[in-house]
């Protein structure tokens, strides 16, 4: 990373010109991702809804929590969280090697194959095409558009590192790199095997193992090559340490790979299994603890900074996330108390938090970040951004916590021999109705973000110097109280 | 990052993904894939059988279009479909396992046959690994389209859709019956051989 005090004019200029280049692709996947992020949050709330009054609309097959929770998880996966992580991959990736997008067309044709994927698969499931397969509903052939558009981006990125100019590599390429490998391998992987058909038990292994594949091998390589970038830039200082980060980077890559079926324990797998994806899921804390330690030591005595600053502020609730995950699906992955969570609420919780709370946290932080600087004007409103924060982060705390201590109390119910199955279902009631409060607040956080992005779309934005900023200082500018440079960035 | 870095980097990539990739997912999938079934002993007199599992086992008249019915509602996401022994939950003791003479807990094997096995997501519904051996078709039927009037509290939603209204309440439509003929085919107590018991 750059000195931030030797800066030059050229330099700016350099910055500019790369922003420029990707301009159109991130736009496109950010806004196609906003406005999925919006068709996701009415789906979970409406499922949500319907799972707490399951007489309601009892004649419409529409409506059946059955196919809005899958409908709702695959716009939250493919459509908000994989599409802006993507828009994000590819900004990193031109920022981080120096060199200007020269394919931006052929990635905004991928960019369409995908949100016709998305579309796809939504109404698909929507309708009755659905497979009951977590994360991987939609019709048995569609997965090959998926992977034909994602293939049609990283074609592009990966050679942008070989012409790649600078000397040095840094440890957020390292992660933007995995994830754009990974990602494809996971998906056909899984999907292959899935339609094949031919050991079914393994299958749903697979399918299992997708799932946390997916969030440790590319949700959290993607989020932290962000925090990695974002972190060290507002701070105005390198990372606090370098071989940190790389032991937090390898640890997570060789052990995730071996996560997933500790959400099958005591199904039909052989013991090893469950066990040691346990082991692994226990494991990768250490990967936890070394990013989390090495990003906070970074931005060690400039916390104020989070006041100021949204990329910081969401970018951070983000990693506090990504702990809280790691440390729960760590616990979960002991035999003890993982027997008790299985098939209970707390797996919602725990699969929503990894998507909301720590992935799309964090996004959020990287737009805010990268937004201005590629349509060349600023968001419209702190105060909308601090709304989006506190509803956004009310919202994921309250679903967490209500699927965790609910997720407890029906496992706990469940393994109660003298108790009748209802009951399990019968107390889980009112957690459900703390799910429901839980995906309104998101909503209504959403909407703040959508009406922002759409105006930065449309180029809509304040036209300033400065960035805009959460909270400014009186008789200060607001720039000057964060002791923020916006040419620093 | 030159051509000799990145080639480098790449390797180790694929190197620490590819190992479990190998070990976790592909060799125990065709492992299963290619698995023979298991013929009884001359000394188990079990009737009707030959090996285990049965050929006919996870198929049950046009319960494969059952299945895509039982897919196609998200049955998975509240019902699951594994009795887990006794030391990680009580599944055998809420009766899930099956009658009282074959009751057992669910092995890989009980799902040849079948292309996907749905082991489930969450229990917000009962397990349905036997739904087959403690149900009727009119009790199913009754659930399906007013599961209030079965169980009060709840928290499934009707399926009426699948249903007609007539004067003395719902009559099922081919949809229903399928999907009733494939929780009827729900059973896995197949007895197991002493060789793999």
């Amino acid at each position: 990373m750059s000195d931030n005090s030797q800066v030059t004019a050229e330099d700016v200029q350099e910055r500019a010109g790369i922003d420029r280049s990707v301009r159109f692709p991130v736009m496109f996947f950010f806004t196609s991702a906003a406005v999925w992020l919006f068709v996701a949050t009415l789906f979970g709330f409406l499922s949500a809804l319907k799972l707490a009054v399951p007489a309601l609309w009892a004649d419409c097959q529409f409506l059946g929590y059955g196919r809005l929770f899958p409908a709702h998880m695959t716009a939250l996966v493919y459509g908000w969280a994989m599409q802006a992580g993507i828009g994000v991959m590819l900004w990193l990736v031109a920022r981080l090697t120096r060199v200007e997008m020269t394919k931006a067309k052929a990635v905004i044709v991928a960019g369409h194959v995908w949100n016709f994927a998305v579309g796809l698969a939504v109404f698909a499931i929507w309708i009755g095409k659905g497979r009951s397969i977590p994360w991987l509903d939609f019709p048995g052939w569609m997965w090959m558009l998926f992977a034909l558009s994602y293939l049609m981006m990283v074609v592009w990125v990966i050679p942008m590192f070989r012409v790649r100019r600078t000397g040095d590599v840094y440890i957020s390429e390292y992660y933007v790199i995995g994830a754009a490998v990974w990602f494809p391998w996971i998906f056909i992987t899984a999907n292959v095997l899935i339609n094949r058909g031919a050991a079914p038990v393994m299958a749903a292994g697979a399918a299992g193992w997708f799932v946390t594949n997916l969030i440790y091998f590319w949700f959290a390589p993607i989020a932290l090559a962000v925090a990695y970038y974002i972190v060290p830039k507002i701070a105005g200082r390198p990372i606090f340490s370098y071989p940190l980060a790389k032991l937090g980077f390898w640890t997570l890559a060789i052990l995730a790979g071996w996560t997933g079926f500790q959400r099958f324990m005591g199904g039909p797998f052989p013991a090893w299994m469950p066990a040691l994806s346990g082991a692994a899921t226990l494991f990768i804390l250490i990967a936890v603890v070394a990013t989390c330690t090495n990003l906070l030591m970074t931005l060690k005595g400039r916390q104020k900074l989070w006041e100021y600053s949204p990329s910081l502020r969401f970018t951070m609730f983000g990693m506090l996330m990504f702990a809280i995950y790691g440390v729960l699906a760590g616990m979960s992955s002991f035999f003890s108390v993982g027997k008790v969570l299985q098939f209970s609420h707390f797996l919602v919780g725990l699969d929503t938090l990894a998507v909301y709370g720590f992935f799309s946290m964090t996004i959020f932080g990287a737009m805010y970040f990268i937004v201005p600087r590629v349509t060349g004007c600023e968001w419209v409103s702190g105060g909308m951004i601090r709304w989006h924060f506190w509803f956004s982060a009310y919202g994921i705390l309250t679903l967490v916590g209500v699927m965790l201590v609910g997720g407890l109390a029906q496992g706990g119910n469940m393994a109660d021999l003298d108790q009748r199955f209802a009951v399990s279902v019968g107390n889980s009631q009112g957690y459900v109705i703390g799910r429901i409060c839980a995906w309104f607040l998101i909503g209504i956080s959403n909407l703040w973000f959508v009406y922002q992005m759409g105006l930065m779309f449309l180029g809509k934005g304040r036209k300033s110097e400065g960035p805009t900023l959460i909270h400014g200082e009186p008789g200060k500018s607001a720039e000057a109280a964060a002791g923020l440079n916006p040419e620093n960035a | 990052m030159n051509r000799k870095q990145l080639w480098k980097l790449l390797s180790g990539l694929g190197l620490a993904f590819g190992v479990p990739w190998f070990l976790m997912i592909l060799i125990p999938y065709f492992q299963q894939a290619t698995a023979s079934p298991v013929p009884y002993s001359e000394e188990e007199g079990v009737d009707g059988f030959t090996v285990y599992p049965d050929p006919s086992y996870g198929t049950v008249g046009a319960s494969d279009y059952g299945l895509k019915i039982y897919e196609r509602e998200g049955c998975a996401y509240c019902h699951t479909q594994v009795v887990r022994p006794t030391y990680a939950g009580p599944d055998m003791w809420l009766g899930w396992g099956g009658g009282p003479e074959t009751a057992r807990e669910t092995r890989p094997q009980d799902f040849a046959g079948e292309a996907f096995a749905h082991l489930g997501y969450q229990r917000i519904g009962q397990d349905l690994s036997n739904v087959g051996t403690r149900s009727t078709r009119e009790e199913l039927h009754r659930v399906l389209s007013d599961p209030g009037s079965v169980s009060t509290g709840s928290a499934m939603p009707s399926y009426r859709h699948l249903y007609r209204k007539t004067d003395s309440g719902w009559a099922p439509t081919g949809d229903a019956e399928a999907l009733v003929d494939y929780l009827l085919s729900r059973k896995k107590d197949q007895p197991l051989p002493d060789s793999v018991r």
